[in-house]
């Protein structure tokens, strides 16, 4: 198990460089840069020295290795267009919020998915099992922009239950603000799980070992709660990772629909002032962090089911 | 988006195979294979009015813009093109006129979403072409080779999966539009770059399950050379799981173009995609809302058919995996 562990942890590092200079090519290749977007004339000294300043005139290898020994000491280099602030200082601004509404949307998916998916699998076929997938199918085809937006209408607007908009500002701050957007971005993994775990759990309800656990006598409630459940649970852990990559994309438009000054806001602001040097920033450390949940699914997944350690 | 349900949804055993080797005996076991599976499509009711829905859909998005005139009818209407202005008819609402209703500058929405379904089913399938195309190209070489070159084209897909879906589709638009306007085909290839590499694993997958199979080893047994064992034997028994994969992959191609183009990153106005006449309906849609709401309903009406037609295909293509739903 630990040397699983330890190459399955050495093996994520050659995959972060690879990320980090897919990134790094990809925004060498995005024409143009801030200081040539308006069409004042910038003298060619001037332009020679921001350019230096930033490193724009070194060879790219070097510009890749300044810029992989910057983010291996998380530094990553000061806005291009907002000239006070640092990426650093966005990220710090911005990450809180983005990362309490994508745990919040994950709350609700695991709160509400899950306990979904079991109360159908227990009774197949039964109306609420038709509810539940009903349920998960609409949560599956709905564009998240639609589900806020429907959500922002019917209940913010038309009922003034809650605001339309807006996000408390502290971390642990919570008022009735973060109930729409967590929701709108919880519905798809919401639905996902419900379908998930009810699928896995009819299918481990076949097993021979459930029979024989009910054959030789243990109560329904036990061989449930802890043959069934227990093993049914497994493929919701590892669609953790992939799940963990939508709300991602997800916090991008839900952020600008309820005005949520994430990074998600902040990225797509960036993308338009042509600011590389943010979207760069984001986009590692989203890319770090959906490798290290990859990672510690892999890993977990080894404990839960041993026979996938000795494959890889 | 929708990473993992491609993976979910597709068997892990290909359907029972044809064998094309015979040339007589390949003959009636194809068609009696197919036409089971017809058979089996058309028993699953859900399946059929999804696929009669996505029919009407597309005609309706061919045939609306441009030349659809019923006269008596639509008369007032000079025709129905969908980037008419029309300022006396801003936010018209329901009306026999505008089936639909208008929006800000009196455009026909019942053309408008008609073109812009067009221009999205457009980019869905192309997408969903070239992901495939090189999904299959990646897979079958990684699989079929095996080994270390398997190995290496393997972990190399770690690194796109590491990728964030959003930004890297945003960054290749970027990238492949400097100027910032962005055509149909900057987005089927930033799509396809952004999302081709669950293809990828699938088809390999695919590809090493079919090379065990005990048809391809007696193939290669009788001195079949590769490419024709690999042409032959192992790319045609894909071809179920590929037809499912067209209905699986297209839903997640058709919802990242509508979220680029609703953050305003998407297809340049004033040609019209469902995701950006959502955008320009955000910003009256306090007031408004059916602006937003009308291409979001086609949106996922699209999504759900596809869904449903997937799940059909699957069901009939291959029977076992039924049972456990």
């Amino acid at each position: 198990m630990a040397t699983f562990i330890i190459r399955r942890i050495i093996w994520t590092i050659p995959v972060i460089l690879l990320v980090i200079f897919m990134t790094f090519v990809m925004m060498k290749q995005i024409g143009g840069n801030p200081f040539r977007k308006t069409e004042r004339n910038v003298p060619p000294a001037i332009q020679a020295n921001l350019e230096r300043k930033f490193n724009l005139d070194k060879p790219w290898y070097q510009q890749y290795a300044y810029y992989v020994k910057d983010v291996a000491t998380f530094d990553l280099g000061p806005s291009m267009s907002q000239r006070t602030r640092t990426v650093n200082d966005i990220i710090k601004d911005g990450f809180p919020k983005s990362l309490k509404l994508g745990i919040l949307a994950f709350l609700w998916a695991v709160v509400l998915g899950i306990p979904l998916g079991v109360l159908a699998a227990l009774k197949p076929n039964s109306i609420f099992d038709y509810f539940a997938m009903f349920f998960s199918t609409i949560g599956f085809a709905l564009p998240s922009f639609f589900v806020a937006t429907l959500l922002i209408y019917y209940v913010a607007l038309k009922s003034g239950l809650v605001p339309t908009n807006g996000w408390p500002q502290g971390f642990f701050q919570f008022d009735n603000r973060i109930i729409l957007p967590s929701f709108a971005l919880g519905l798809f993994p919401m639905a996902y799980f419900a379908r998930l775990v009810r699928g896995s759990m009819l299918e481990t309800m076949q097993q021979d070992y459930v029979r024989t656990a009910r054959a030789k006598g243990l109560p329904y409630r036990r061989v449930i709660g802890l043959h069934v459940l227990r093993n049914s649970l497994i493929p919701a852990v590892t669609a953790t990772a992939p799940l963990l990559g939508l709300i991602i994309t997800g916090t991008f438009i839900i952020e600008i629909i309820f005005s949520i000054p994430g990074i998600g806001r902040y990225f797509i602001n960036s993308v338009f002032n042509r600011d590389f040097s943010v979207v760069m920033g984001i986009t590692v450390l989203t890319s770090l962090i959906i490798i290290v949940a990859n990672l510690f699914v892999d890993i977990m997944y080894g404990f839960l089911d041993p026979r996938t350690r000795d494959v890889r | 988006m929708a990473v993992d349900r491609r993976e979910a949804a597709i068997p892990v055993a290909a359907p029972p195979a044809p064998t094309t080797e015979h040339a007589a005996g390949a003959a009636i076991r194809q068609s009696s294979l197919w036409q089971d599976a017809w058979r089996r499509f058309l028993q699953n009711k859900g399946a059929v009015v999804s696929a009669i829905i996505f029919i009407i859909m597309c005609l309706y998005c061919l045939l609306i813009p441009g030349f659809w005139k019923i006269p008596g009818i639509w008369t007032s209407l000079k025709d129905y093109d969908p980037n008419a202005v029309d300022f006396s008819q801003s936010y018209a609402g329901f009306s026999l006129d505008h089936p639909f209703s208008t929006d800000k500058f009196g455009r026909d929405l019942f053309a408008r979403v008609a073109q812009g379904g067009q221009i999205s089913i457009a980019i869905g399938f192309a997408a969903t072409f070239m992901i495939l195309v090189i999904g299959i190209l990646y897979g079958s070489i990684s699989g079929f080779v095996g080994g270390k070159l398997d190995n290496g084209m393997m972990r190399f897909l770690d690194a796109p999966y590491g990728l964030p879906y959003l930004p890297f589709a945003i960054i290749t638009t970027q990238i492949l539009s400097p100027s910032g306007s962005v055509s149909v085909w900057t987005m089927v290839v930033a799509l396809t770059i952004a999302s081709w590499f669950t293809a990828a694993r699938v088809v390999r997958g695919q590809v090493i399950t079919l090379k065990e199979n005990d048809y391809v080893r007696a193939a290669k047994a009788v001195g079949a050379r590769w490419y024709r064992v690999l042409a032959r034997h192992i790319l045609p028994n894909t071809l179920g799981i590929l037809v499912i994969a067209i209905f699986l992959e297209l839903p997640g191609v058709v919802l990242g173009e509508a979220f680029l183009s609703f953050i305003g990153l998407g297809i340049n106005p004033p040609t019209a995609s469902w995701g950006s006449i959502a955008q320009d309906g955000r910003e009256a849609f306090r007031l408004h809302p059916e602006v937003l709401f009308i291409p979001c309903l086609a949106i996922a009406t699209l999504v759900l058919c596809a869904n449903f037609i997937a799940d059909g295909l699957r069901d009939a293509l291959d029977p076992r995996t039924r049972e456990t739903g």
